[in-house]
């Protein structure tokens, strides 16, 4: 109960943090959304009333601590560019960010734990170099490279065809599968270099204990080796990586897979409200980013001690 | 699909081809499910965040207002110059003698579309009250509108009842509903581009239920009467479906303008008699990215595009004459056709460093070190790579597609002249050591750092020291703005997208008390330019107000208050199985109604 009153009090420190330090930013650094609101031929005045309108002439401590009341009540306001319920525009976009993401999240983690695993397992082979090698070449290519490359290749007349270019028409699983597939692609291409050798690293460093020698010694097979004792006990990290990228994956989405492929996800409202200045959808975003950190923190560290007795 | 078949089964592989295997199926098929009725399928290079009409002040917001709502006015689709139609009005306005009053029938049986704001959830008839109201609204702060420029200090005691707290409450002397059918617009003083604005989103029909029903959000819940209602609005696009109950006038190729000489090949013919519109369905697509939206295109995922400046290359078989390649031919529509706008650089005339300067001599230096930049700028260039080499170069600020542009003009002022550039800069004592530090304003971008590089280049020519020549980047175009409404850029470039079909909108740029935070960005001013302005101001197109247009144009050029100007090219595709002429000017997003396909036109027909 202690404990769980610490974490508490602690995310409620971190959305403090957060949420002030974003606050800040936004006000002194982020744009001036009048200029963008006001008509062409604008006067001093009507400048001036869209000015007040926004806000921007009220004490920085008094909107700071109505942006925590929002947050706190959940009633976001409206986004100053469309005039939409910031809340409506959450409810539309985060199940299609989280369509889109989740599948190519989970099969990169996937794939990246099991080419790790092959690689930590066969270190200094040639396969663990052709891993290896092949991550860092995908973590070099631009991922808008991969996206438009991929689009060509398999959705245009000069490639195979086969999939939609753009778009999110989905009304059943067929037509989910034909718009999530590309840009799914492009997802564990970008994102599989980089957790392959995150997590190589991560069982290279567990291989290295001396509880696996021990086992090694008693003739544990290889794949009892690295699945009980190497995968079990790397847990934690694993864990750890993959419950932290949750909350940028489901709230930030993927800017440019949703740009590149006509994706109404909450990546590219977020993109638009940073580029225009909108904050009630800023505010809405980075508070529940904060939120979704705290939550994950919380329950990371409630796994942490279902895999690891030894934190409990 | 047999190469699903093919794929070596390897465990990777197996895993790709699950995902796979379901767009094998579907894949190409998501935009041809809809073929039981008629889709047509548009893309646009922007998007609109917001569809009230009274902020529609982007061309991607005002293409769909126009179709969700209904305006007076409208301009003939096919009929080029362009020339006003009755839309909602019943004919054109009776204009009294002295052309302050104009008095103007809608007409009957039109109903804004079945929706909860409503008593039983049913349309109900559009009034000459709603348009006052939708007027009114452009005026009242709560409404956060953007068109009340077109307006303001034109129409009697509308500006007053702003400052009076806009009570919708109270009248407007000058804004009034005589009858359930009957507007009345009463005028300070005569405004010849009045129903041009009447064309515009920002004068649609928005009833005043919707307004305090949905509130703001009113931006996402559109309730007009346009031939279209709105079905789907994101980030991503937005999708109208035809509004059943859109009032039935049988398409009129005569009535439209129709010329068959030049537009027999679009196949409009077939659409004489039928009732708009003719697509059960739009979808809009908005595709920011060049290549997105061309291999979009080129998949037969849209039916429209603009092609990108980037694809010219691969569209266009030749400059002169504009040709396509023709493996493109076979498949497309294409058309050729001028912004209705232009892209200019301003100096601003209210930097001392390069503007007006209270010491005479000082100030002619000025004048001479604008004319000299002018006179460095290669148009040629900057057409040749930023533009395909298809923009059309013009000298001053009326544009080409402006009917008053005068093809004949003296070209002078538009061809680099690099001894006069030199001369200039010669004879009034500027030298490398005392040349002022040039501040170039532009939002950040590659193209445009390339545009700036560029211009630095130009200036090199004539002797201005590349270090003196500095870029002023912004994040965002508002912050941009920002920095230049407030008169804090030296020299600012922008584009102008004109409103309506009259010069009047692009030489008010220049008009002394426009300037910023209005549009004269230049904060030029001219005596004899402001006293020409206000003569034409009240003058109905004529001869004679040309000939003071292009007096005005003539002051600019030899004030060398900018370097200008370009309309860029704008090269339009479509799908040979549509028959309609898009327009990305004036009559903007109407031509919608008047899109068909073939199919489409055999269902129409059954209709009636």
């Amino acid at each position: 109960m202690r404990t769980i009153l610490q974490q508490i009090i602690r995310g409620l420190l971190l959305i403090l943090g957060v949420t002030f330090v974003s606050f800040l930013l936004m006000v002194w650094f982020g744009p001036d959304q009048t200029y963008t609101l006001i008509g062409k031929n604008a006067t001093a005045d009507q400048i001036a009333e869209v000015h007040h309108q926004l806000g921007y002439d009220r004490p920085f401590s008094q909107r700071y601590l109505d942006y925590l009341g929002e947050l706190f009540t959940l009633d976001l306001g409206t986004s100053n560019s469309s005039g939409e319920q910031v809340s409506s525009i959450l409810k539309r976009t985060l199940p299609v960010s989280l369509a889109l993401m989740l599948p190519g999240f989970i099969i990169g983690n996937l794939l990246g734990v099991v080419l790790g695993m092959i690689a930590a397992f066969r270190k200094g082979t040639w396969s663990d170099r052709l891993i290896t090698g092949l991550s860092v070449s995908g973590m070099s290519i631009s991922f808008l490279i991969i996206i438009i490359a991929l689009q060509v290749l398999l959705s245009t007349p000069y490639g195979l065809n086969l999939f939609p270019v753009r778009g999110w028409h989905v009304e059943d699983l067929s037509s989910y599968l034909a718009y999530v597939t590309v840009p799914t692609l492009s997802l564990i291409m970008v994102t599989l270099g980089y957790n392959t050798r995150f997590y190589r690293a991560v069982f290279v460093a567990e291989s290295s204990r001396e509880h696996i020698l021990t086992a090694r010694a008693f003739g544990a097979s290889p794949a009892t080796l690295m699945w009980r004792h190497v995968l079990k006990n790397s847990l934690v990290p694993v864990t750890t990586r993959i419950l932290f990228s949750i909350p940028l994956v489901v709230i930030s989405g993927s800017l440019l897979i949703e740009t590149y492929f006509g994706i109404p996800g909450i990546g590219k409202v977020s993109f638009d409200a940073i580029t225009s200045g909108d904050q009630p959808i800023l505010k809405a975003v980075v508070g529940l980013t904060a939120v979704s950190f705290v939550l994950v923190q919380i329950v990371a560290d409630f796994i942490y001690r279902l895999v690891d007795p030894r934190i409990a | 699909m047999t190469w699903c078949k093919k794929i070596p089964a390897s465990w990777l592989l197996r895993l790709v081809l699950l995902l796979a295997l379901g767009g094998c199926d579907v894949g190409k098929q998501a935009t041809s499910t809809k073929d039981s009725y008629t889709v047509y399928r548009h893309s646009m290079d922007g998007a609109p965040s917001n569809l009230d009409p009274a902020r529609a002040s982007h061309i991607y917001a005002n293409f769909l207002a126009v179709n969700l709502y209904d305006t007076l006015y409208r301009y003939k689709y096919l009929a080029r110059p362009y020339e006003l139609e009755p839309n909602l009005a019943e004919n054109l306005p009776q204009v009294s003698s002295d052309g302050l009053i104009y008095t103007i029938r809608i007409k009957t049986g039109v109903h804004f579309i079945d929706d909860p704001v409503f008593p039983q959830g049913k349309g109900r008839p559009v009034n000459a009250q709603d348009f006052v109201y939708s007027i009114k609204r452009h005026f009242d702060p709560a409404t956060g509108a953007q068109g009340a420029w077109l307006w303001q200090n034109r129409i009697l005691g509308l500006d007053e009842w702003k400052k009076n707290g806009s009570d919708h409450g109270q009248e407007v002397t000058g804004l009034r509903a005589l009858d359930y059918r009957t507007i009345q617009i009463q005028l300070i003083s005569p405004y010849p581009q009045l129903l041009h604005t009447l064309t515009q989103g920002f004068s649609a029909i928005v009833p005043r239920e919707a307004v305090e029903f949905y509130g703001r959000e009113l931006a996402v819940h559109p309730v007009g009467s346009g031939p279209y209602r709105l079905a789907s609005f994101n980030t991503a696009g937005a999708v109208m479906v035809r509004n059943t109950g859109f009032r039935q006038e049988p398409f009129s190729l005569a009535n439209e303008g129709y010329n068959p000489a030049l537009q027999s090949k679009y196949g409009l013919e077939h659409l004489e008699g039928l009732l708009p519109p003719f697509m059960d369905r739009i979808e809009v697509e908005f595709i920011a990215e060049d290549a997105a939206r061309w291999n979009a295109f080129i998949a037969g995922e849209l039916d429209f595009i603009k092609a990108p400046v980037s694809q010219f290359d691969q569209v266009l078989q030749s400059r002169d004459p504009l040709m396509l390649k023709p493996t493109l031919a076979d498949e497309f529509h294409f058309q050729a056709s001028l912004e209705s706008g232009f892209v200019h650089t301003d100096f601003n005339m209210d930097d001392r460093r390069i503007g007006y300067h209270p010491d005479p001599v000082q100030n002619a230096r000025n004048k001479a070190l604008r004319c000299a930049i002018s006179k460095a700028f290669d148009w040629e260039k900057r057409n040749e790579i930023f533009y395909y080499g298809i923009g059309q170069v013009f000298p001053g600020i009326i544009p080409p597609l402006a009917p008053e542009f005068d093809p004949d003009q003296d070209r002078t002022a538009i061809k680099r002249d690099l001894n006069t550039a030199r001369h200039l800069l010669r004879n009034h004592g500027w030298n490398a050591g005392n040349l002022p530090e040039l501040e170039i304003g532009f939002t950040s971008s590659v193209t445009e750092r390339q545009m700036f590089e560029q211009f630095r280049s130009f200036m090199a020519d004539i002797g201005y020291p590349r270090n003196k020549i500095h870029p002023l980047t912004f994040a965002t175009y508002g912050d941009y703005a920002q920095a230049f409404l407030n008169r804090e850029v030296m020299l600012i470039t922008t584009g102008w997208t004109m409103d309506y079909p009259d010069a009047e909108n692009t030489i008010q740029l220049f008009y002394g008390p426009n300037a910023s935070p209005g549009s004269n960005t230049a904060n030029y001013n001219n005596e004899e330019f402001n006293r020409l302005y206000r003569a034409s101001a009240t003058m109905q197109a004529s001869p004679i107000r040309t000939t003071i247009y292009r007096k005005m144009n003539r002051i600019v050029i030899e004030d060398c208050a900018t370097i200008s100007g370009i309309s860029r090219k704008l090269i339009l595709l479509w799908n040979r199985d549509l028959a309609m002429l898009p327009d990305r000017s004036f009559l903007g997003g109407h031509f919608f109604r008047f899109a068909g396909r073939g199919e489409s036109n055999e269902k129409n027909k059954a209709r009636q």
